[in-house]
């Protein structure tokens, strides 16, 4: 323990030199701009901006990185909650509960929550990577194709939470996702599925342009053309701040969902987007109101905000552990490691503690930056609201399209986004939920391809699943929760939840006012 | 109001035009090194160095652009489809010969041909090797492969996708060998090396740089070489061909230019790049990323190119379509 | 008798059943070795029975003319500009897509004073460029001219 503390002390002292500090400052700063275009996360920021540290130091370069990580999680709930475009995939959550709270004039509160929210899960879920990171990740890497198929299976099961219309609806929107995920190139033949002659589409539709453009550009189909232009709210200063009932409902969410992004975060792979879908699906599950969800519960923000931001942070356990490349943006880390001269491994706690020590005392003072930075944003970006709707939406489209050719400079992904604009407005209009498209999307890929390794790993045996302890478990868990879950349907035939749900929405008259 | 606009828009486009380009020496605009993979990855890492060095060469700027999707091919079938002027170069691995013969197989309409491509020059060359789990039994080649023929279809390798190069290197090894491998394919060399970290499959065939760590960490155990000579990181390490297997396989990566470029222009890039590997800098950047330089001309690169190409091939065929064997 | 939830849900029984067809091209392999086609066709059937339930519980939905389409022009002319964004955007490149965008939107669309659809279009567009482009090194597309 004393030792951790004395390396920390000497992270820091790397750490709060001025050059170091500026380069924190600058990473999210860049993170906090990049983030704000729609659809451009961490892993396209990172991205984008990797070439621009070659000429840097590796110490400053990885700061640089880091802060444009963290800078990008935090930009992205911005738009999720403010326009209910989401930053990044894994906002997509917010801006269901978010973007309810900006229409009531909540913006202020919503946006300072998911960022106090963010700023306490990072923190402590840096400190779990400080003491946890060796064993963590050694635990991580038992996470084989089975098990990560057990997880995805328990992650499919979070839909029928995550919406608050009618379950068959909700059910085959799912559907529909998982089926657009089949898009591209199968791994494991080489086979190209429904790509008509498009090379681009080799990859899959990809979830980016089906998020902003389900989410975002068919809130623009369906307000541009209203008669009266949404009304605009004045905030006052008071508002900008979250009541004591808000900061009293939201402690619980930000502690369940610090901890269940942590650990989803550290399994290897691009799991790690799940968290904010598992994490708003628990919220909802143990929520006392469960039919204020979609509505502008606090909750359905701050719990998938919290579990975002310390799942980024659990990703960096085996890469910095082990040098294992843990998913993409580890990869790119690594790949930033390489490039100037550092080979990440086993030993690079013990070999590189100023790296490595370094790099976590830069988390934290990233993390304390962009609570600082965003804070008084809040205000700024509140006022940005108050621009009249004709010239907000037009602004919103270039952004959008922006962000999403960035992604991978591929014309294809602005088409996609078009096309999924226009689906979304369609969907709203005949009652569907638009979230659990998104979720199928992203989850479709992973799910097959862990099931059908698994199996070429067993021969074709499916009794893999049950023999491997971990995956078995989990694979129980789902079960149980399924079967939860079904008892009051099959107790009264109806699920109260879900039709209150409705109910209510038909009173308020929110779909079609 | 619509006049004014129109005349508005016409004034800004005038104001933008260019000075007519003639006869105008080449290079005189940025030049494009496109890297088909993404940020990060072994295309991106080793072109960068490269469009640094040879910007320093052409005095003219080279930009990277990663244009990435299906393993490569969308930024190899832009490239091979572009205007063969000089201005569009691609830095492509050894997989550029793996995609139309795989394309072929699937009887789709290929996203290139090779013949769409000049080579401009090769730039690095690194065996693959071969590495094995620490705690599995094999301290050899000899004893890996007389398990998998007692074994046939048991021992488990993994690889970054089904027709990828470590698939293929793989699949080279065990014709030679006449064994019988479980293929595990993931998404990626990434996903490939952690499988193989966390135990869950037996062997994996990949570039040494990324797993010199974990070797020098006892996590895993190298068996062989797949180059002609010995891999400079690991002297002991003995190559296939030494124990009798004929076999020789590198992940290389080259600077190509569409076919149909102006053979001045050709020369001016060729210059360049043989100047570029010269350069200390880059000298140094490769050093950094632990891979070795492995420069040949475009002669030279077409010979070596063709051949790698031919036994890709034959490897392509003899896997055939997944489906089709059970 | 045609309420909404009826139109959606005939719709994706036949958007099930046409995924359902194009699968045919792929092997389907069995259980215990899915082939490409397997996951796809389960989907498609899953797709196909759920869109079922949803036609024939959707008696309870609005109509479907009763439904408010009032903005669908509206929207419609801004998915026109998207499209037009996406097959601009490398052939003009992104400065002259934008400006084109912008001018589309908020001259012709929100009929706004010309002097404040100029600026703003310009202002948005190459300041925008500006800021990523040149500041931030991502990669935006130059049309003809270099714009």
């Amino acid at each position: 323990m004393a030792e951790t503390f004395q390396n920390l002390y000497l992270g820091f002292s790397v750490a709060l030199t001025p050059t170091v500090l500026f380069y924190a400052f600058v990473g999210c700063v860049i993170g906090t701009l990049v983030g704000v275009l729609p659809g451009v996360g961490p892993l396209a920021g990172i991205s984008l901006l990797l070439p621009a540290t070659f000429g840097l130091n590796a110490t400053n370069a990885i700061v640089l990185l880091a802060g444009i990580y963290y800078g990008a999680m935090y930009g992205g709930s911005t738009t999720s909650i403010l326009m209910r475009i989401p930053g990044e995939a894994a906002s997509v959550m917010t801006c269901i509960d978010g973007y309810e709270m900006t229409k009531k004039g909540r913006a202020g509160p919503a946006l300072a929550i998911a960022a106090v929210g963010s700023y306490i899960a990072g923190t402590l879920s840096i400190v779990g990577l400080m003491f946890l990171a060796p064993p963590l990740a050694s635990f991580a890497l038992r996470f084989g194709p089975p098990e990560y198929f057990a997880l995805l299976v328990l992650g499919l099961l979070v839909l029928a939470y995550m919406s608050s219309g009618s379950m068959p609806k909700a059910l085959a929107m799912a559907a529909l996702g998982l089926l657009l995920g089949m898009i591209g190139i199968d791994t494991m033949t080489g086979f190209f599925r429904f790509h008509y002659g498009l090379v681009e589409l080799g990859d899959g539709i990809g979830v980016v342009p089906v998020a902003v453009g389900l989410f975002g550009i068919s809130e623009i189909l369906l307000t541009a053309g209203l008669p009266t232009p949404p009304a605009v709210h004045k905030p006052k200063l008071r508002e900008l701040l979250p009541s004591r009932q808000e900061w009293r409902d939201s402690a619980a969410p930000i502690g369940r969902g610090t901890l269940l992004g942590f650990l989803i975060g550290i399994i290897p792979g691009s799991a790690h987007i799940i968290s904010s879908f598992v994490s708003y699906a628990l919220e909802r599950r143990l929520s006392k109101h469960p039919e204020r969800f979609g509505q502008g519960a606090v909750e359905g923000v701050a719990g998938p905000e919290s579990a975002n931001n310390s799942a980024t942070s659990g990703a960096f356990v085996p890469m910095l552990a082990l040098g294992v490349p843990s998913g993409p943006i580890p990869a790119v880390m690594l790949a930033a490691m390489m490039v100037h001269g550092i080979s990440p491994g086993p030993f690079l706690i013990t070999q590189q503690p100023e790296l490595f020590w370094g790099f976590i005392a830069s988390m934290y003072v990233g993390n304390v930056v962009l609570l600082i930075l965003n804070l008084p944003l809040v205000g700024l970006f509140v006022n940005l609201l108050r621009i009249p709707y004709p010239f907000l939406y037009p602004a919103i489209l270039v952004f959008c399209v922006l962000g999403v050719y960035a992604v991978n400079q591929s014309v294809v992904d602005v088409w996609i986004m078009a096309i999924m604009g226009a689906l979304g407005y369609l969907l709203r209009k005949f009652e569907f939920d638009t979230a659990p498209i998104v979720l199928g999307v992203i989850l479709a890929p992973m799910l097959e391809m862990a099931l059908r390794q698994s199996l070429a790993m067993s021969g074709g045996n499916y009794a893999i699943f049950f023999s491997r302890p971990i995956a078995a478990t989990m694979l129980l868990v789902g079960l149980a929760l399924l079967l939860l879950s079904l008892r009051p349907l099959l107790a009264r035939g109806a699920d109260w939840r879900r039709s209150v749900g409705l109910e209510e929405k038909r009173a308020l008259g929110e779909e079609n006012p | 109001m619509t006049l004014r606009l129109l005349t508005l828009f016409l004034a800004l486009l005038f104001l933008t035009a260019p000075a007519a380009d003639a006869q105008e020496p080449f290079p005189a605009r940025p030049i494009t090194l496109v890297a088909p993979f993404p940020p990060g990855g072994v295309a991106d890492l080793t072109a960068r160095p490269v469009a640094a060095a040879m910007e320093k060469v052409l005095k003219n700027p080279v930009v990277v652009v990663n244009k990435t999707g299906a393993a490569g091919a969308v930024g190899m079938s832009f490239v091979a489809n572009s205007k063969p002027d000089g201005y569009t170069l691609l830095l492509a691995l050894s997989s550029i010969s793996i995609i139309p013969e795989a394309d072929k197989l699937f009887n789709r309409t290929p996203a290139y041909n090779m013949t769409q491509l000049s080579p401009i020059a090769l730039i690095s060359a690194d065996p693959t090797i071969l590495v094995v789990a620490a705690d599995r039994p094999w301290k050899s080649v000899k004893e890996f492969v007389e398990d998998a023929k007692r074994r046939p279809g048991e021992i488990s390798f993994s690889s970054s996708g089904v027709y990828g190069t470590l698939h293929m290197a793989t699949e080279m090894l065990s014709h030679a060998g006449g064994i019988k491998l479980k293929h595990v394919p993931f998404g990626g060399a990434g996903p490939a090396l952690t499988a193989i970290l966390g135990g869950h499959v037996d062997a994996l065939a990949s570039g040494p740089a990324v797993v010199l760590p974990h070797i020098k960490a006892g996590k895993l155990r190298p068996l062989a070489g797949w180059g002609a000579k010995r891999v400079a990181a690991l002297p002991d390490l003995p190559t296939f061909k030494e124990l009798g297997y004929d076999i020789e396989f590198y992940i290389w990566a080259g600077v190509f230019a569409p076919t149909g470029t102006p053979a001045p222009v050709l020369k001016a890039l060729r210059d360049a790049v043989r100047q570029a590997v010269e350069d200390p800098d880059f000298k140094g950047a490769m050093a950094k990323l632990q891979t070795p330089i492995a420069y040949l001309d475009a002669p030279e690169f077409q010979k070596f190119w063709d051949k790698d190409a031919r036994m890709l091939a034959d490897a392509i065929k003899r896997v055939g379509r997944i489906e089709e064997k059970k | 008798m045609w309420t909404s939830d009826r139109v959606a849900g005939s719709a994706l029984v036949l958007l099930a059943v046409v995924t359902a067809g194009e699968t045919r091209r792929l092997p389907l392999g069995t259980l215990h070795n899915p082939g490409p086609g397997y996951m796809p066709l389960l989907l498609a059937v899953i797709l196909g029975v759920l869109g079922a339930i949803v036609a024939l519980r959707g008696g309870g939905a609005p109509r479907l003319i009763a439904l408010r389409w009032s903005e669908a022009p509206h929207a419609f002319a801004i998915l026109a500009g998207s499209a037009f964004a996406a097959f601009a955007l490398e052939r003009l490149g992104y400065r002259l897509t934008v400006i084109v965008l912008l001018a589309f939107l908020l001259g012709v669309m929100e009929r706004k004073r010309p002097a404040v659809v100029v600026a703003v279009a310009l202002g948005l567009s190459l300041g925008s460029f500006f800021l990523f482009s040149n500041l931030l090194k991502v990669p935006l597309p130059r049309g003809p001219w270099g714009l």
